[in-house]
Order: C-alpha cells, then structure tokens, then sequence
C-alpha cells in the first residue's frame, strides 16, 4: 500500500476515503440515532434526478445532484414532521421519481454520458483533487457544527419533545443538519456510489452505537470503524484488483457480521460469569 | 395553601385533534402550591391538556395563561416527565447525561458547567439514582428510569412540575414511593400528575380534574355527592381521603 502512494490517484483517493469516513461517521450516527436511513436512502437515490438535470440543461453536474438533493431532504424533512405515519410512503415515492427522472433525461441527453454502475458504486479511485478541497471544507463545517450543537443535536435525537420545551430550536437545528446530511451524501455518492454511501452511513454508526456510551463517543468510533473499513477495502482493491466500492462494502458487511459474532461470545462469557458468581439480582 | 394565585389559567378552551374534538369549552384554574390529579378515560384527552398547557401544543380557541402569559414564553416554569419513559432505550447516553439535558440553556453552550453537573448530581442524590450516574440509560429498570427522567425534569428547578402517568411502569411499592416523593416536592413546587391510579391519587393530592373532553374541577380529594353525579360524565373511580380505602362506581357510557 505504501509504494501505492506514489500515484496520485492513489494519494487522492486515500485523502477521499479519510474525509468520507469522518463525514460517514458523524452524519451517519445522526442518521442512525434519528431513524433516518430511509430517509438518507432516499435522498441519496432521489439525487440522480439531479444528474439527469444537470446533463439535460448542461449545467455543472455538482449543482443539479446538490439541488435536488437538498429539495428532496427539505420535502421528505417536512412531511415526517407534518404526517408522522405516512412519511414513509413520501420518502418511497420521491426517491422512485428522483431516479426515475434522471434515467429519463438522461435518454434525451444525446451522446455520452456516465453510466448508472459508476453512480452506484462509484470510483474512488478517479476523484478529483477538487472534490477533496470541497470534502474538507464539508468536514470542517461537520465537525465546527457538531461540536457548536452537540448538546443540542443529542437532546434533540434523544427526546425533540423535551428539547423544545428547554428552549431549543427543534426544527431550526434538526433542518440544519438534514442539509448536511444531503450535502455529505452527494459528495460521499460522488467518490464511492450510491450503494457505498447507505453502507457506510449505517454500518459503522450502528456497530459503534452498541458499544458506545454516548453519542460522542458513537461518533468517534464511528469514524475508526468508517476508516478502518475503507482504508481495508481500497487496499483488498489495490491488491487484488477489485472494484473498490465493492470491496470497501463487503469489508464493512464482514465488519457488521464480526460485531454480532463478538455480541455473541460476549453474552455467552457474560452470562457464564453470572453462573459462577451468583450476582444478586437487580434492584427493581 | 396560604396563597392562592393562580398560577394556570385555562378559559374555553377548545382542541381537536385529526378532525376530532380532543378538549371543548374547558376552564379551570391551578393556584401556587397545589397537587392535582388528571384523571379521565383512555383518549379522555389527558395528555392533550397536559400538552397544551406546556406550550408542546397550541389550542384551536380559547386562552390558557402561565403566570399572565403564553405557555410557550414560560416553557422555564415547566418541569416535565412524559408517559414513555423507555423511548429511544437503546440510545447511547448516560444517566448523567440524561439529566444535564434537564440544564439545557441554563448555562455555557459547549459543555455542561461545573454549576449543572453539581445540580444534576444533587436531584440524582434526592431521586436516589445517583450512584447510576455513569451507567447506560438502558441497563436500568423501569422504575428507576422513571426516577432519572424526574430528576431530569427537577434538574432546571422548575415551579411547576407536570408527570404524565408516572407510574404506568411501576410496581404498587414503588407508586406509594413516588407519590411520598411528590408530596415532599409539592412543600415547594406546584405538582400535576395524569394518573390512573385513582386509590393513591385521592390519599396524596388536592385537587382533582376530570377530563373527558371536558374538564370537571375539583379542588379537593374528597368524594362528595356531586362528584358521584360526575361519574356519569368522566369515570370515577374515585374514593376517600387517607386511608386506601376504594369505592369502585360503575360508569354508565354517556
């Protein structure tokens, strides 16, 4: 791996898979905490409607994925606060059409234009030096934002109705970060797909969240796992010659099948010490 | 009670809820220092009213007053302990942490101060759930999660403090507890408790509510003749002063 970083594209794509893991595991504990990885997926797949947009009127492929992500964030956002039961549907519904339309324009797009597999699984390793600038002014914003409204952001995902009534501005922050949420996701689809970003937003924040005891440290752990799982799948890819969104993805699933086998064997410990110990039992 | 300000106010009030009237034409006042029970049916529009009276709703008609003013500007005044105590069980947070969210906006932005830490501790202390301050929220019972999410509520030292069926989770020993426990808060705070526990209720609080889409006021514990006649508008199940002593009347439907 070393002697690998004396291509470019190998050193770009290290930087992209260290910035996508912080954003992942942040926004991703935010996701998982708040239930929203319906609502991730959604925005995620309703964003290639943005690219259909953006080859269509010939604008910059950047502003049509960030519009329409941000519109169906803000739309999905609203309806799940407004009709609790069926913001479900809404969420199906616009991430249908979202996908639907981009493959739709981009039939009436004449000429060459990328195909579906790279949205999906992306292409870590042809991205931009660009697109890092940009991946490190998102991660700073994430990281100042969280820090500013961590104890917000955790009352908030733990109990909105009690936050409110502590004088919090519920909606205002919970807003905010649904913006970031759609932004990181268009930036993270961009390096690693479609198909990564839902990996990589859920599985490192659902692992971290069971061994975590707060929020904070959910995230931290997070982002080790979300490094850790990348930085093993880029180089299974290097190696072996592997498309790397897909190994970063099945690395992260043996990562999701490993904590359930560690839950296990950690029970069955726990469960035989309690044998051999008599603990009293708990106090109701 | 010496002193009898009221400090809620609730004129014609009126609620509805998906189309449905949830509260119509209710009025009643709560003066300083009173314990009163919210008693009434399932869907009666308990916590409706409880809602509507922190602010957390806003009526379709009619005025309810904190102090003279909106709910919504006195959310200070409130300390507040919802039905559902084990919502988001397995969330990653402390004991501790679930109280400091008690001290939200009380003081510095980025962290807790040393001044809410130590408030925070001090409520666990008299909640005795202090010595759970570092465990995980879920590894606690129900009974002593309800007794964190009232040192929450306790923690912004509030005047009024509002617990939606506190002991819904909670065995016959720990209820007697809990309503001791309210009745020493009570020496200096105004307590409301939703409550279906209609035996303890009347041996512990003031005043009593009937609600039942209306709002039938009580301002005492006894069961009088006219209350009786209430039972035909909201059920009662109501009874005697002190001892546990319980009349169990039958409700005709309306």
């Amino acid at each position: 791996m070393i002697e690998a970083l004396q291509f470019e594209f190998m050193r770009n794509a290290l930087a992209a898979a260290l910035l996508a893991s912080l954003l992942c595991g942040i926004i991703g504990s935010f996701v998982v905490v708040n239930r929203l990885v319906f609502l991730a997926g959604g925005i995620a797949h309703a964003a290639y409607g943005g690219i259909g947009i953006a080859f269509f009127f010939g604008i910059p492929y950047m502003y049509g994925t960030i519009g329409v992500a941000l519109t169906a964030a803000v739309l999905m956002t609203a309806v799940a606060i407004k009709a609790k039961n069926r913001s479900d549907t809404f969420i199906g519904v616009l991430w249908a059409v979202g996908m639907a339309t981009g493959v739709i324009l981009l039939d009436f797009t004449p000429g060459y234009h990328t195909d579906l597999m790279s949205y999906l699984f992306g292409s870590i390793l042809a991205v931009p030096r660009a697109d890092i600038a940009w991946m490190s002014v998102l991660g700073a914003a994430t990281l100042v934002l969280t820090v500013f409204f961590y104890r917000d952001i955790l009352a908030i995902s733990y109990d909105a109705e009690f936050a409110r009534l502590r004088g919090v501005p519920v909606n205002k922050v919970y807003f905010l970060f649904i913006v970031l949420v759609a932004v990181s996701i268009v930036f993270i689809i961009r390096v690693a797909g479609l198909i990564l970003v839902i990996a990589l937003l859920t599985i490192p924040p659902y692992i971290a969240e069971k061994y975590a005891r707060s929020l904070m440290a959910m995230m931290i752990l997070a982002v080790i796992l979300a490094v850790v799982f990348n930085l093993t799948g880029l180089w299974l890819s290097y190696n072996h010659d592997l498309t790397s969104g897909a190994t970063i993805i099945l690395v992260a699933a043996a990562g999701f099948f490993l904590s359930f086998l560690l839950d296990f064997v950690l029970f069955a410990l726990r469960k035989n010490h309690s044998h051999k110990t008599h603990a009293p039992p708990e106090k109701g | 009670m010496t002193n009898e300000t009221p400090i809620i106010t609730v004129e014609n009030l009126y609620f509805t809820y998906n189309g449905e009237p949830a509260l119509a034409n209710v009025s009643f006042r709560v003066e300083e220092n009173e314990f009163l029970a919210i008693i009434g049916p399932n869907g009666g529009g308990k916590s409706t009213l409880v809602k509507l009276i922190l602010g957390l709703l806003e009526p379709d008609r009619g005025i309810i007053r904190v102090h003279g003013k909106p709910p919504s500007k006195m959310a200070h005044c409130f300390g507040y302990v919802p039905q559902d105590v084990n919502i988001n069980i397995d969330f990653p947070i402390t004991v501790l942490d679930v109280v400091l969210m008690g001290r939200l906006r009380q003081g510095g932005r980025f962290s807790m101060s040393r001044k809410d830490r130590h408030k925070a501790l001090d409520v666990m202390e008299t909640l005795g759930v202090r010595e759970f301050a570092e465990r995980k929220i879920k590894d606690l019972s129900a009974g002593q999660r309800e007794r964190v999410f009232i040192a929450r509520a306790l923690a912004a030292n509030p005047e009024i403090l509002i617990l939606d069926e506190p002991t819904a989770s909670v065995d016959t020993e720990g209820k007697t507890e809990l309503y001791h426990l309210l009745r020493e808060l009570n020496e200096t705070k105004t307590v409301i408790v939703v409550s279906h526990d209609l035996m303890i209720v009347s041996s512990y609080v003031k005043s009593v509510a009937c609600v039942n889409q209306t709002v039938h006021y009580h301002p005492n514990n006894e069961i009088t003749g006219a209350m009786i006649e209430m039972g035909y508008q909201c059920p009662v199940e109501l009874i005697a002063h002190g001892q546990p002593h319980r009349i169990l009347k039958t409700h005709e439907d309306l």
